[in-house]
């Protein structure tokens, strides 16, 4: 039986990022009572049953925050509020601010407390002696690297993620990684991101002679730009005639150095942060959308690149190959090889209209099994009510 | 006016490993010359430290305090250095400078009018900026020291940020003959560059035993070097892949700290050298030699450098180089003489040369580092530093 529950969407900061958005309004729409905690940096819009119980930013909100939730949980929950007082105490290095988070949580106390991001799962455990289902997202760089370069958080996993209800693994290679640091094989359930195709509506017609190549993500290094403008310097030599966009590149030094050192001003361009429109228009007037990672679960923008029509190329940095298979839907190539990956942009350059348009009918095939928004909230569903029913075991996606 | 006092100007007061300004400082008041060190901070550390230092108040934080600061500064320049802070507005407003940032100026470099200099010497070029008239309105002569960073990329982080320095009349330190190359595409009057490489404690780093005696089967490599993107560490792992590929034996140490620890952990993982690479992170000058000692092959695969003091360190210690090709580490080390150059951004050229150079006769390679030794001795020694800098302050100008 599909029961209603009470599910906590906690990333910390709302709005979140585009899964945790397109979860959030699905999910309540499910039927479900949502709750979001944590700091709110802008005005959300949520349709249906989601009860927002966030604080601004600054001491004064913040202190309100305590204070109304304080007030509600000494009439209300004393004891409850007495027990978690003395477990904070022993553990919290700033017990006020400890209060400004979790009072809230108390006080609504959801069927399922659902962390987005494994860094801070130590602070939540304390839910679990308030009959609350701990689920943790696997996602980004909490398990695909941060753990590899700090053996604290190794030892912090390893304690932590015995204690965790279920697990959802944004691809099943980050399941798997997660399973090195302690998450139990038979709590992960993978879940892929999901979108509304219908929201990619394209008609799509390119008849420039430059090729068109782009790039969206922050400068960050796991983002493996530089390997990409390293590709670019060998297109240059070979006398391609491209042009590389990096949408949320501008003012990274690393990236402009680079630039200049390997003389592609002329090629390529690092642009600020636009918005999603401007993103998806300018994804759809590319002829390539290049994943340089180094690591990855399953990035969106290699998803709404597939819905957008434009071929993909990444790197095989974690979950890509359970979305991309070489030369049927997108492109691979190895992480850290910009010849392989110049090789390989070449080659697409040289693809035939019919090869493009089969490539295109291919990705959006597996958009339509695997990546659709409807599946992505009946499986969070059924997990969900998995966990709550001490099953979540039952259904395991991994092959 | 002191006609032996100089100005040195720094973030911050030079800490014990920093030993290019402490010798620079040494090297001057054993020459006779007065050094007063301006700041932008002081730390607790600093005290004791051979020369008078005068602090920046910090007018950084938004805080009463600062505000207060600020006005209690600018009546003191007014009421104390009245000709100073008039000169200083009166420069500034000839260049253009808004209104605001002229009173700025004046609150930002009042702690610098009480002080009657010969020179007043910026020891980095971005420490300059907005204080292009200060030498002027208090009567010294501008001396401008580029370091590397600061020539290439802090104009990339904030363009033009030099066009106000480049129209004075200053006097430039560069360490090397590219960097020289540099300011003259920015026009600068050759007469002006004078360049003065950095220099190594010949006396320290003195290998105690033979060198290149590694008859081990493992090849022992070496970088010290600050963990940051310029340095192209990324690409030695990626050399030292194609090495390990090779069932080439290696140890690789890496000593330097930096905000790309976990980039450098994460490549070296994916790399599968987590067990060939140690990352022992900032050491003591000491422990920097103990490993000198220990390692056989020295890289510095760079994007862009000043000059590098570790390579000539290294060279020092009698270790085999191999760096990049790329300006400044070109003259640091002579290719097939003192050491061997690659094409940089290029892993398997490094890989390449590695295997070459390892695989060398030990006589050839004795050969490489006896000279390396004898030229650092002879061209990159402390006492010569000191006379270049000698000349750099007493000198009408520099043969181009």
């Amino acid at each position: 039986m599909n029961k209603k529950i009470k599910i906590a969407i906690y990333s910390g900061e709302v709005p979140s990022t585009t899964f945790i958005e397109r979860l959030i309004n699905g999910l309540s729409k499910m039927g479900h009572h949502i709750y979001i905690f944590g700091a709110q940096t802008q005005k959300v819009n949520y349709t249906g049953n989601v009860t927002l119980a966030t604080y601004k930013k600054g001491r004064i909100p913040k202190l309100l925050h305590l204070a109304k939730y304080s007030l509600l949980l000494h009439l209300f929950k004393n004891r409850e509020r007495k027990k978690l007082d003395g477990m904070l105490g022993k553990v919290s290095k700033n017990l006020l601010y400890s209060k400004v988070k979790y009072y809230p949580i108390l006080w609504h106390k959801p069927d399922i407390f659902h962390l987005q991001w494994a860094k801070g799962l130590e602070e939540w455990k304390w839910v679990l002696e308030f009959d609350m289902k701990l689920v943790l997202s696997l996602r980004g760089a909490h398990i695909n690297y941060s753990p590899i370069a700090d053996p604290e958080l190794v030892l912090m996993y390893n304690r932590c993620f015995p204690l965790v209800d279920g697990f959802h693994a944004v691809s099943k290679a980050i399941g798997k990684e997660a399973e090195t640091y302690g998450a139990s094989y038979d709590k992960i359930r993978v879940v892929y991101s999901g979108l509304k195709l219908n929201d990619f509506k394209t008609s799509k017609v390119l008849k420039i002679e430059t090729f068109q190549m782009i790039s969206i993500g922050r400068p960050h290094w796991v983002k493996g730009y530089n390997y990409a403008l390293d590709a670019c310097k060998i297109l240059k030599t070979k006398n391609f005639n491209f042009k590389y966009i990096i949408v949320g590149g501008s003012k990274d030094l690393e990236l402009m150095y680079q630039i200049q050192d390997l003389g592609l001003k002329d090629y390529v361009v690092l642009m600020d942060k636009i918005s999603f429109e401007d993103v998806k228009r300018l994804v759809e007037s590319s002829h390539l959308l290049i994943l340089p990672s180094v690591k990855e679960g399953i990035p969106n923008v290699v998803l709404e690149a597939m819905a957008l029509g434009t071929l993909v190329l990444a790197t095989d940095c974690g979950g890509i190959d359970e979305v991309i298979s070489d030369g049927k839907n997108g492109f691979i190539v190895p992480i850290r090889d910009s010849r392989k990956m110049a090789d390989c942009i070449l080659n697409i350059s040289h693809l035939t209209k019919i090869e493009i348009s089969n490539i295109e009918k291919e990705a959006k095939k597996t958009l339509k099994k695997q990546h659709l928004e409807n599946q992505m909230l009946k499986d969070m569903n059924s997990f969900y009510q998995d966990v709550l029913n001490g099953k979540a075991e039952s259904k395991n996606l991994y092959d | 006016m002191t006609k032996n006092k100089i100005g040195l100007v720094l973030s911050s007061v030079p800490g014990y490993s920093e030993t290019f300004f402490r010798n620079k400082i040494n090297g001057l008041q054993a020459n006779g010359f007065e050094v007063i060190l301006f700041v932008d901070y002081l730390n607790p550390s600093d005290a004791g430290f051979p020369c008078q230092v005068v602090a920046c108040l910090d007018f950084n934080s938004r805080s009463l305090k600062t505000v207060l600061n600020s006005i209690i500064t600018f009546l003191k320049a007014a009421i104390f250095s009245p000709k100073q802070s008039f000169r200083l507005y009166q420069l500034d407003k000839n260049d253009g400078v808004p209104f605001n940032r002229r009173l700025k100026n004046i609150v930002l470099n009042q702690f610098f009018f009480k002080q009657s200099l010969h020179w007043l010497h910026f020891g980095f070029g971005m420490l300059s900026k907005n204080r292009e008239n200060v030498a002027k309105a208090i009567g010294a002569k501008m001396a401008v020291s580029f370091r590397g960073f600061d020539l290439y990329l802090s104009p990339l982080k904030h363009p033009n940020c030099y066009d106000a320095l480049f129209t004075k009349d200053v006097r430039y330190h560069v360490l090397s003959q590219g960097m020289k190359q540099t300011l003259l595409d920015y026009k600068i009057d050759p007469n002006q560059i004078y360049i003065i490489p950095p220099a190594v404690d010949i006396e320290f780093f003195n290998p105690n035993k033979e060198t290149v005696t590694n008859q081990n089967e493992v090849l022992k490599i070496i970088t010290v070097a600050r963990l940051h993107w310029i340095k192209g560490l990324d690409y030695i792992l990626e050399a030292l892949a194609i090495l390990k590929e090779r069932g080439i034996p290696f140890e690789y140490t890496i000593i330097g700290d930096g905000d790309q620890k976990e980039r450098l952990l994460f490549a070296a993982h994916q790399f599968d050298l987590t067990d060939t690479v140690k990352f022992v992170g900032r050491l003591s000058p000491n422990k920097v030699k103990a490993f000198f000692e220990e390692s056989e092959l020295y890289l510095q695969y760079s994007f862009q450098e000043g000059f590098c003091n570790a390579t000539l360190e290294a060279q020092a210690m009698g270790l085999l180089c191999v760096v990049s090709d790329v300006e400044s580490l070109n003259e640091n080390v002579l290719d097939g003489l003192t050491g061997w150059i690659v094409p940089k951004r290029d892993p398997k050229a490094l890989a390449q040369k590695i295997i070459e150079v390892a695989q060398l006769p030990m006589s050839e390679k004795h050969r490489i580092t006896q000279n390396a030794i004898n030229r650092v001795k002879e061209n990159f020694n402390l006492e010569q530093q000191h006379r270049e800098f000698l000349k750099f302050y007493t000198q009408q100008s520099f043969d181009p």
